[in-house]
């Protein structure tokens, strides 16, 4: 074996303590990037696998851009076009079923996905493998086909009925075949005729859907692309669009949750980064000899390089294994969580050759980059270095170019942040980051002074000497204080992001909510593609004694300048008494009345903002009808809208222009003196003919929305523990190698007569000055994270207002003292117990 | 033909007002077999001397030639192989690897210039130099005089025409300095390598064959011992040093 192998061999092995410190640095963020990689592809697979479940031979699916229905007609284009071999209409919509109240069981089914399809062609696209009973065919009324496995679930077999909400409240199917194919969890299909579909969701002769079939060879891209010149714009091809949103969530997680991982390798980098220049500090001689007794330049750098791909496999071996540990019990917690929310089955945890790519590229990577600075440093060690007797590390200060150049990466990053734009506030906040890191060095000194006068009050004799212990070496203190602040900072940008959900949600309901009752689809989230409200439902509401005021929402999408905006219908006279908007100024509620004159629209700031709207200004929509010019009414917010590009406009406009005449959304106020307890039985009378709509009192619906999160929650801590390790260990290793650097001058401490507790409360003084830099910025660049991810959210369909986490920062700050105690604990310890004549010889 | 020959060596640090002067013309042949001790006061420049023939440090001027070869002609990486392979060390701090054992450490120079036989070799001089019993001994296992013993089996197990030695007892007992002294004095004699050693202590100078003064820069005097205890001493004393 090469003397590089032996020699680094045993450097680790004679060092076992910090060899197991700098290894698990690299330890922790294997394990995030891992872990959590393992944790999100089966999340997305369940997800994914609900929403493109549509079996058979479907090569394409037409559907509208504007999730509208449409007239036939597209079905004879598409069956037009050359190379398809069968086109089939259909409609697709889920229809929730009734839950008893305050359901979550996992496994029960929520919902179905009622696909109408035409029994002539649909059996050329579709397979229906029969296992009892009969196909659908030509003249079927309400009857339905379904899998086996799902009548079970539901208890159903031949012969018997299930009950469809519809816009007209209810109607029931009877089971005339099952089919042999398996369900996938939340993916539950039922088969029913083309026409009572149409008829269940008040469509008319319009359907959703067009499913195709290609001949065999043809090209498919060309095929595709000569569907989409035939049906013209305003329909997509091949996508389903439905639910999208959340997925898009899903997606943010996963780069919300490498950027964690990587920021928790980055604080092992750093980590490493002292362990190897402390090594290279304290190995001088050893290396002054070697280079005099004849090792060459390269040996040494090899040799420390060598070290540190002992280490980086190491900790990237261990890492793997507790990342598929923390995947399977992360999944394990969290499926019971998704299940509920989203009715998807979730798998075991999925590791890709891209995740273990990832997790041994860069956990062997981030150790050997940041061991190859002090390596090289190491390199330069001359032969006369050997000579010298060692003497207490002390080091300039210098403030150098790398310093100005994090100044300037301040600027810009602020320049960044000052923009808004999502892409630029993250690009920023990364930048802040490496700016910092490249400032630290210099502002270390300043900021300890400042600091350690506060450290000094408690710790009045021993302040001042770890005050100078931490300045000696800015270098090291600024690596620790990077390492922490890198930590602190993902807890905080969670912390902002939870909160954000969080107070997002829950200030929705408090500030844009007046009403007393809610009707609401079964799952907000879901409530894109569900099954509206015909106008009866309000209708019967308003009609319920005691009831005041009844406001609804109706959503459309349209697209202005080619760009999708979401169109929110209001009754320009009802919706004030149950809600309101927060005006921009100089808008007032006189908009509302004007919407009810013609084809006017409020706009929420955030489109008025990007489009740069004007009061009076005309905007052209495209409308399902064509386009339509509207003009601006006003300006102004609710909150359940306020980061996602929305206009309003009178429920009147929208059934003219969008076709939208059902209600997603119903509120309602009780009237003064009335009495509670028999309107709520009137108002749940009504409600039970409406299966999709679940009825909540606001206070209700706002405690069933907490106990979700509050469930959610638990996930987040686990995550945020897992986050705040790498920090902590990044003081325990700096503490624990500056008081190994210094036995001597420990030694000496109590020789002239300090006191074990003077020693120990010395190392604690030190301890806690890092950590309070390293809060200071660990909590504004974290705040800064969070506030990247929140807009980044926002942007890509997750509209949440940015919430600064309080809690949290107070959170962080007793954990970013508490780390320091706890990390001053052993070395400070072992500091006051050293041995006066041993720590004076100590070599 | 001289293991060691400088001519006119002078090595000048900083520059204008911070101009230091450590080395002054200097001149000095070192013969095979010969045991040099080099004396002065601190300053003088006998680190520097040393550093200069060893090939750790360069000269500002002036030649400096090992067993034939001129070291200010050579590459880094051709004196760090002239280093391996024609001069050992022995440190005053002993600089022994704290985690490797007594044959690692004094095989070291053999291992880096890849010698299969390194560990053979090494064993062979720790029993020469009287450890052959602490051969798997750690250096914090070892007293400081069997640290320095293992520095000189180092130093040794190459074979080099060169040992240098700095300040080699100043950091021994009395006891075991004398001892690691009578060593160097055995592997000029016995074993036939040059020996050039810087030392404070005229007792131990006085096992050298000849001694060199130096004061402020410069070789003041170069005188033969005859072995007398006393010997180095009265040389300092004729030469005005003590």
């Amino acid at each position: 074996m090469s003397v590089q192998f032996t020699l680094a061999w045993r450097y680790l092995k004679g060092r076992g303590l910090r060899t197991l410190l700098t290894t698990l640095a690299v330890v922790f963020g294997v394990t995030l990037i891992f872990g959590l990689n393992g944790i999100l592809p089966p999340l997305i697979n369940a997800f994914t696998r609900n929403l493109l479940s549509t079996a058979g031979k479907i090569d394409v699916s037409v559907t509208s851009s504007f999730s509208e229905p449409f007239s036939n007609t597209v079905l004879d284009e598409v069956a037009r076009v050359s190379g398809v071999a069968v086109a089939t209409p259909e409609v697709q919509r889920i229809a929730p079923l009734p839950q008893p109240s305050g359901a979550t069981a996992a496994n029960a089914v929520a919902q179905l996905n009622v696909i109408g399809v035409d029994p002539g062609t649909a059996g050329r696209v579709r397979d229906f493998p029969i296992v009892a009973g009969r196909a659908l065919s030509t003249g079927d009324g309400n009857v339905t086909v379904l899998a086996s496995d799902l009548a079970a679930k539901l208890g159903v077999g031949v012969g018997g009925t299930i009950d469809l909400p519809s816009s007209v409240g209810s109607t029931r199917f009877t089971v005339v075949g099952l089919l042999s194919t398996a369900t996938l969890p939340g993916a539950e299909q039922i088969f029913v005729p083309l026409a009572s579909a149409q008829t269940l969701f008040a469509l008319g002769q319009r359907v959703n859907a067009v499913e195709a079939s290609f001949l065999p060879g043809v090209d498919r891209a060309a095929v595709e692309s000569a569907i989409r010149a035939a049906v013209g714009p305003g329909y997509q091809i091949g996508g389903l669009s439905t639910n999208s949103s959340l997925l898009a969530s899903l997606q943010v997680s996963t780069f919300a949750f490498n950027m964690f991982g990587i920021f928790a390798l980055a604080t092992g980098g750093f980590i490493i980064l002292n362990s190897f220049r402390t090594v290279v500090a304290e190995r001088r001689r050893d290396v002054g000899m070697l280079r005099a007794i004849g090792a060459t330049r390269g040996t040494i750098v090899g040799m420390f390089l060598v070290e540190s791909v002992f280490q980086g496999i190491l900790g990237t071996a261990i890492g793997i294994v507790a990342g598929w540990a923390m995947a399977a019990g992360g999944l394990a917690a969290l499926s019971p969580i998704y299940e509920s929310i989203v009715h998807v089955k979730v798998g075991g945890p999925e590791f890709s050759a891209g995740t273990w790519a990832m997790a041994i590229v860069l956990g062997v990577g981030v150790t050997i980059l940041a061991a190859i600075v002090p390596a090289r440093a190491a390199g330069r060690v001359t032969p006369m270095d050997a000579m010298r007797p060692q003497l207490g590390e002390v080091y300039e200060r210098r403030i150098g170019t790398r310093a100005w150049i994090g100044v300037g990466l301040v600027v810009v990053s602020v320049f960044c942040l000052a923009t808004r734009q999502p892409g630029l506030v993250g690009l920023g906040a990364v930048v802040f980051l490496i700016a910092i890191a490249l400032v630290a060095p210099a502002v270390v000194t300043p900021l300890s002074d400042a600091f350690g006068s506060v450290i000094e009050l408690v710790f009045s004799e021993e302040g001042g000497i770890a005050r100078s212990n931490l300045q000696r070496n800015p270098g090291r203190s600024a690596i620790t204080v990077t390492a922490v602040m890198l930590g602190l900072a993902s807890i905080v940008a969670m912390l902002a992001v939870v909160t954000s959900i969080f107070a997002g949600f829950i200030g929705y309901i408090d500030k844009s909510l007046s009403a007393d009752y809610m009707f609401i689809p079964q799952s907000i989230i879901l409530a894109q593609g569900n099954v509206a409200a015909g106008p009866r439902l309000a209708e019967e509401v308003k009609h319920a004694p005691g009831i005041g005021a009844v406001g609804t929402l109706r959503i459309a999408h349209g697209k202005v300048a080619g760009a999708e905006v979401q169109i929110i219908g209001i009754d320009p006279k009802a919706y004030p008494l149950v809600a309101h908007f927060e005006w921009n100024t100089p808008s007032t509620d006189q908009a509302l009345t004007q919407l009810s004159s013609g084809r006017w629209v409020i706009a929420n700031g955030l489109y008025a903002s990007q489009n740069n709207l004007m009061l009076g200004q005309a905007i052209t929509i495209d409308t399902p009808n064509g386009p339509r010019v509207y003009h601006v009414a006003g300006v102004g917010n609710d909150y359940l809208n306020a980061k996602l590009a929305t206009i309003y406009t009178s429920q009147d406009n929208l059934a003219r222009d969008f076709n939208v005449t059902s209600d997603v959304l119903i509120m309602a106020n009780r009237t003064p003196g009335s009495d509670p307890v028999l309107l709520r039985k009137k108002l749940d009378a009504i409600v039970t003919q409406y299966p999709a709509f679940r009825l909540y009192a606001a206070a209700e619906w706002r405690d069933s929305q907490l106990a979700i999160f509050n469930q959610t929650y638990v996930v987040f801590y686990v995550l945020i523990a897992a986050l705040a390790l790498p920090s902590l260990l990044a003081l325990v290793n700096t503490l624990a190698i500056s008081v190994l650097s210094r036995t001597r001058e420990i030694g000496m401490l109590r020789a002239v007569g300090s006191t074990r507790r003077q020693v120990r409360r010395m190392i604690m003084a030190e301890s806690l000055l890092l950590s309070v830099i390293g809060i200071v910025f660990g909590i504004v660049s974290g705040l800064w994270l969070g506030y990247a991810l929140v807009l980044a959210m926002s942007s890509i369909g997750w509209p949440m207002p940015y919430f600064v986490p309080w809690d949290g920062i107070i959170a962080t700050i007793v954990i970013g003292l508490g780390f320091g105690v706890l990390a001053a604990l052993v070395p400070a310890r072992n500091a006051a117990r050293m041995n006066v004549v041993d720590a004076l010889h100590f070599e | 033909m001289a293991i060691v020959e400088t001519k006119a060596l002078r090595k000048v640090y900083g520059e204008g007002n911070a101009e230091v002067r450590a080395l002054d013309d200097v001149d000095l042949s070192v013969e095979p077999g010969e045991f040099v001790a080099v004396m002065g006061p601190s300053g003088c420049g006998k680190s520097t001397l040393l550093n200069m023939i060893g090939g750790l440090d360069r000269p500002t001027s002036g030649g400096v030639s090992i067993d034939g070869t001129d070291l200010t002609a050579l590459t880094d990486d051709k004196l760090t192989e002239l280093r391996r392979r024609r001069i050992g060390f022995v440190f005053q701090f002993f600089n022994l690897i704290p985690v490797l054992d007594a044959v690692e450490n004094a095989a070291l120079p053999l291992t880096l210039d890849g010698d299969p036989k390194a560990r053979d070799k090494a064993r062979t001089w720790l029993e020469k130099v009287g450890l052959g019993d602490r051969l798997k001994n750690r250096p914090d296992q070892l007293s400081g005089g069997q640290q320095q013993r293992v520095t000189i089996a180092r130093a040794l197990s190459t074979e080099p025409a060169l040992v240098l030695a700095d300040e080699p007892t100043g950091n021994l007992d009395s006891k075991s300095a004398t001892e690691v002294a009578g060593l160097l004095r055995q592997v000029a004699t016995d074993w036939g390598r040059s020996v050039l050693m810087v030392t404070h202590d005229p007792r131990i100078a006085a096992y050298a064959g000849r001694l060199v003064l130096m004061k402020d820069s410069r070789i003041v005097d170069d005188v033969k011992l005859d072995g007398h205890p006393d010997a180095a001493r009265e040389a300092m004393e004729r030469a005005g040093l003590l």
